[in-house]
């Protein structure tokens, strides 16, 4: 039943944020701009893999805004719409049709990275070698749930929230630049670098890119991978005592129709 | 004299109207860290692309970039959020000048989008630590203020378009794209072909930013002179098809009766 629940709002929630003009910008116009901005900004830095970054890097950060702007967006536009009490009283728990809505989000997103590859090899010549298509897929699929998580709980962070529109703004590149999307976190000051490990999606590059590098290592690539599960874990945790706090707010306030 | 009282009294309650439910941690927080975050991640991609140079072009570039926050995206939206709330209609058949609205609406923001740039520029400066010593800062200033006035005028030019159009938000955002690629705040504008070339010309902060970075090195008072003039130039004839488009638009909109569409 939760499944069946789950897939249709995935499925409702691709055809809706399709639909909408900003979505396909940040979906189709975004990653084609920041592949170009990338590769006129890296091309001179020397460096054999730089095509990688300009592909990742423009890929991800669209990816990154997509979720972002649609997932934080709903619970904006359902609050705009008057629907989102409507979600909070179904019979159906709001952190289902939430996921939901994520999922169907992210799995679009996901579009980005291939219409950043397009961009990149069509306009500049660039082409990636893939090490292992298995650790590929499993680092994609490793991403895929670190957004879904992080988004999900930031979405659960911003449901009491009148400024969703505000805060998702301040959201997008803080990420960026703590989960190192287009360059190296190395480069970053020493005392950000437990933020960004602190942050799924930084192992989550991290693996994709190496599945992209000259070499791979798989003991490390585990070691991410394991080190990314247990934060997902945790995150997961967190995201679910976030909630029972907002779903008591939300009783106590009965403001999720005040705009 | 009723009327300019009447322009500056609009202008802050339309200015007032945007933060007055937001908290000052709030507004400290979106319109000066999120500045500051988007300018160090160029920074930083720059640090990366050319190999640790002397970031001083990036933060001038990207510092000058940010007023477009407030000369492209608040003037930008001018008609759309009036679209949004359902005051469009209201607004079409009212005796008040449409370029008026724009410019009420805008008048607070020219001031917002200069402090932006210059505490951008502050932090940047404070974190890549460059050095302002030898910079004539008058000469910045004018050259600051002129890029403003350029990007305002083109932010004019395009708010006309949401009489017609409820997809400013992916119009503005596409622009916005174009300049971080164009406007030669990311890499040397001689790097793009030909063709975009022109482009960059064609836009505003382009020549504010190139006479913005020379003021860090060796200064040809003729050419920046000349950068001066044509970014006001570009400003003006952006502000004069904006009043044109402004025209004409209204005249579309009301055919189509559509305010209401979104």
């Amino acid at each position: 039943m939760n499944l069946r629940i789950l897939a249709s709002t995935m499925l409702v929630q691709m055809k809706h944020s399709f639909a909408r003009p900003v979505f396909k910008l940040c979906m189709l116009i975004a990653p084609v701009a920041d592949t170009i901005l990338l590769y006129y900004m890296f091309r001179h830095s020397g460096r054999a893999d730089f095509g990688m970054y300009v592909v990742l890097g423009a890929g991800l950060t669209s990816l990154w805004e997509t979720i972002l702007f649609s997932s934080m967006g709903d619970i904006n536009r359902e609050r705009y719409n008057g629907t989102l009490s409507l979600l909070f009283g179904m019979p159906t728990r709001f952190p289902l049709i939430l996921l939901g809505k994520i999922i169907g989000n992210t799995i679009l997103s996901f579009a980005t990275l291939i219409i950043s590859y397009i961009t990149a090899y069509v306009l500049f010549g660039i082409t990636l070698t893939v090490n292992s298509a298995g650790l590929l897929a499993a680092a994609l699929l490793l991403a895929g749930v670190s957004f879904v998580v992080v988004s999900q709980f930031t979405a659960y962070a911003l449901t009491l929230s009148r400024k969703t529109v505000v805060y998702m703004n301040c959201l997008n590149f803080p990420i960026f630049l703590l989960c190192g999307f287009a360059f190296p976190i190395e480069i970053l000051p020493a005392w950000a670098l437990p933020i960004s490990y602190a942050l799924p999606p930084t192992w989550a590059v991290r693996m994709l890119r190496m599945c992209f590098a000259a070499t791979i290592e798989p003991a490390l690539f585990g070691q991410y991978a394991l080190i990314l599960i247990g934060e997902l874990v945790l995150f997961a945790l967190l995201a679910r005592l976030l909630f029972i706090v907002i779903d008591r707010q939300v009783r106590i306030h009965a403001t999720l129709e005040v705009f | 004299m009723i009327e300019i009282r009447r322009f500056f009294q609009q202008a802050f309650l339309y200015y007032k109207e945007q933060y007055i439910h937001f908290s000052f941690a709030e507004i400290l927080s979106f319109k000066m860290a999120l500045p500051v975050f988007i300018l160090l991640y160029y920074c930083m991609a720059a640090r990366y692309g050319f190999n640790s140079p002397p970031l001083t072009r990036w933060v001038v570039g990207n510092s000058f970039l940010l007023c477009t926050y407030q000369c492209l995206f608040a003037l930008g939206h001018t008609f759309s959020s009036e679209r949004f709330n359902g005051r469009l209609r209201t607004l079409i058949v009212a005796p008040h000048h449409k370029l008026a609205v724009s410019l009420e609406k805008s008048f607070f923001y020219i001031f917002e989008g200069l402090v932006t740039s210059a505490f951008g520029l502050l932090c940047g400066s404070l974190i890549f630590g460059i050095s302002f010593a030898g910079v004539d800062m008058l000469l910045f200033v004018t050259v600051l203020v002129s890029g403003m006035i350029a990007a305002m005028g083109f932010g004019l030019f395009l708010s006309a378009f949401g009489l017609v159009s409820d997809s400013m938000h992916l119009i503005l955002n596409v622009v916005y794209s174009a300049m971080l690629i164009l406007c030669g705040a990311n890499f040397p504008i001689a790097d793009l072909p030909a063709p975009a070339q022109v482009l960059s010309y064609m836009l505003p902060l382009t020549r504010s930013i190139e006479g913005a970075n020379m003021l860090f090195g060796t200064v040809d008072g003729a050419r920046l002179l000349s950068l001066l003039a044509q970014e006001l130039g570009v400003g003006a004839i952006y502000a004069i098809l904006g009043y044109i488009t402004l025209k004409i638009c209204e005249k579309v909109a009301i055919r189509r009766a559509t305010f209401e569409m979104f």
